[in-house]
């Protein structure tokens, strides 16, 4: 098969999807905001950042009954915030892990941080240390220390689910009124010692 | 001499007028502290949705909360009665249903405790936040507990449950994300491949 | 559903039982009402304290706010309150000036050095004012109310309030008289 037909088939099937997001868009958003939409998604697609993130930006504003204006602002927000996350995690990095980490940039970790977070996870993907960082953040964990507990703890090799599990912890602490910073160092803590196995003393 | 009294005084007034800022600190604090005061419930079902309680269960229940629990083991974003935390895989393995769904999705299963609601959905990008999308439509279980297992893509999603079509409750125990661009609240979720 | 949110908007979730919606008026309202407390207080932690309790009084009698509209004024009222409460419970403690928290609230960017002098030596003198004066004083001319409003919010009397007023433009007036006169 040519390679002309071959990209003519690929266009053909991609065709349809960038259409039935468009008949999402237009079915939901009011003409200048969803050329203005439109417009910020082409300039992702162009500088080969993930595209359906945006689109779901602006289908979250729409059903939340957000006026077009500000749709269109966080729609371009996310998009640099998407650009920023690209740059500092480098090509390689995933859609999921962009979409992951322009969540925390909008939480307030800085571009550095998000780079020391890069380097402590390694090889190992960044989604899920970046989801319960921006949790942490958003139940008033000061940004500095929730990021270095981040930090320790991918830099432990500490996996997913136990990530999973201490988010809920920290969670349920914070919920019983505890302080939420202390609540995070002390889970982290337990966290770090259980996984570098550090011998029989439950020092801490 | 009046005048320049006067003069003075606003000169002084317009000093203390300039802005004084107070660190987000104080933010902190406060919700802190409001937290631990008694919810107020003036017509009582976001309170209730929110509250622990004590839900009876029957075993259909039973079963449905603990595959909750086994799920979130798992995927890390579920939540179930406190008690039912100590469950896990055993248990996983019983009632966990077999994903029929393609290999890029996962089926998950949301759950809410909202005993005043008349509907619950769950809307996130992965529905293109249509809370009328019919495989997200929760099913009304028993006691107040509302669920719906369905699938979403392996990845990092955003997502809340919308009450009677009005309310937006984020899944109290999921991990949260900012929802300073249309003010109201959202989870996330990171789907994995089960391994 | 609520795309913008003005007070009664936000009052009425909290009512509902939605906690963290109150995060909301308390990002609102904190700066605002930090210079008044600051003023009236003479530092900074004690305009903190102030503050942080008015917001949890506020919170906690939130029912009982009838004009939801009207939160902002609501919870002021309670904030003059909780810095006469401090204010007394301070009582005849020195009031501390440090340089540099003069400095912390954005002195002129013109002349810095001189503004920070004088700015000095406004606080120092607004601190020796009686307490009413320098609460009356502050809700005229840097809050900017009317007497009828003020009259609401203290529950004292116009011709009072006056007074009070009168006499803390007087003695600041005295105090500073060095810097005027100069």
């Amino acid at each position: 098969m040519s390679v002309a037909a071959r990209t003519l088939i690929a266009l053909m099937l991609v065709a349809p999807l960038a259409l039935a997001q468009d008949a999402r868009l237009s079915a939901r958003l009011d003409k200048p905001t969803l050329i203005a939409v439109n417009a910020i998604v082409d300039s992702a697609r162009v500088a080969k950042l993930p595209t359906a993130p945006l689109v779901d930006k602006a289908l979250e504003g729409a059903a939340k009954g957000s006026d077009g204006q500000n749709i269109i602002v966080a729609v371009r927000q996310l998009s640099m915030q998407m650009g920023s996350a690209k740059r500092v995690l480098g090509s390689s990095a995933t859609p999921d892990e962009i979409k992951a980490a322009a969540t925390a940039l909008a939480a307030g970790v800085s571009e550095r941080d998000l780079a020391r977070l890069r380097s402590a996870s390694g090889k190992r993907p960044m989604t899920m240390p970046l989801a319960v960082l921006t949790d942490l953040i958003v139940r008033d964990v000061p940004i500095a220390t929730a990021t270095s507990l981040v930090v320790q703890l991918a830099r432990s090799g500490v996996k997913d689910p136990e990530l999973a599990l201490f988010q809920r912890n920290v969670r349920a602490d914070i919920d019983r009124g505890a302080d939420p910073s202390v609540a995070a160092t002390t889970r982290a803590r337990g966290l770090v010692l259980r996984s570098s196995g550090s011998g029989n003393k439950p020092t801490e | 001499m009046r005048d320049e009294t006067e003069q003075h005084i606003e000169q002084i007034a317009r000093e203390l007028r300039a802005p004084v800022s107070i660190g987000r600190e104080l933010d902190a604090r406060v919700m802190r502290a409001v937290r631990r005061l008694p919810r107020h419930a003036r017509f009582g079902l976001w309170s209730r949705l929110i509250t622990p309680r004590t839900v009876t269960v029957t075993p259909l229940v039973w079963g449905m909360l603990a595959a909750a629990v086994a799920a979130f083991a798992v995927l890390g974003a579920m939540h179930a009665g406190a008690d039912l935390d100590r469950a896990a895989k055993p248990i996983a393995r019983a009632f966990f249903p077999r994903p029929q769904t393609p290999a890029q999705s996962q089926r998950v299963q949301f759950v809410l405790v909202a005993p005043d609601a008349k509907k619950v959905a769950v809307v996130g990008d992965f529905n293109g936040w249509d809370a009328s999308h019919a495989a997200y439509q929760a099913q009304h279980r028993g006691g107040g507990v509302w669920s719906v297992t369905a699938p979403v893509p392996l990845g990092h999603h955003r997502y809340s449950f919308v009450v009677d079509d009005s309310l937006w409750v984020a899944d109290p125990t999921a991990p949260r994300v900012t929802d300073y661009d249309y003010g109201m609240p959202n989870s996330a979720i990171v789907v994995q491949e089960q391994k | 559903m609520e795309a913008g949110s003005s007070d009664a908007v936000v009052v009425a979730r909290v009512l509902r039982g939605d906690v963290e919606a109150f995060r909301s008026l308390v990002e609102q309202y904190r700066d605002r009402y930090a210079r008044y407390a600051f003023h009236m207080l003479g530092n900074r932690e004690d305009a903190e304290e102030a503050l942080q309790d008015a917001f949890v009084r506020a919170y906690r009698s939130l029912a009982r706010c009838e004009d939801p509209e009207r939160f902002g004024a609501w919870l002021f009222r309670i904030l003059v309150n909780r810095c006469r409460t401090l204010g007394a419970r301070r009582g005849r403690r020195a009031r501390t000036f440090v340089v540099d928290e003069v400095a912390l609230l954005g002195a002129a960017e013109e002349h810095p050095a001189a503004t920070t002098a004088w700015r000095e030596e406004i606080d120092r003198a607004l601190q020796q004012l009686r307490g009413d004066q320098r609460e009356a004083f502050l809700l005229k001319y840097v809050e900017e109310m009317g007497y009828d409003e003020m009259s609401q919010l203290t529950g004292v009397g116009v011709s009072a309030l006056k007074m009070r007023v009168m006499r803390a433009c007087e003695r600041l007036r005295e105090l500073l008289s060095e810097v005027y006169d100069a």
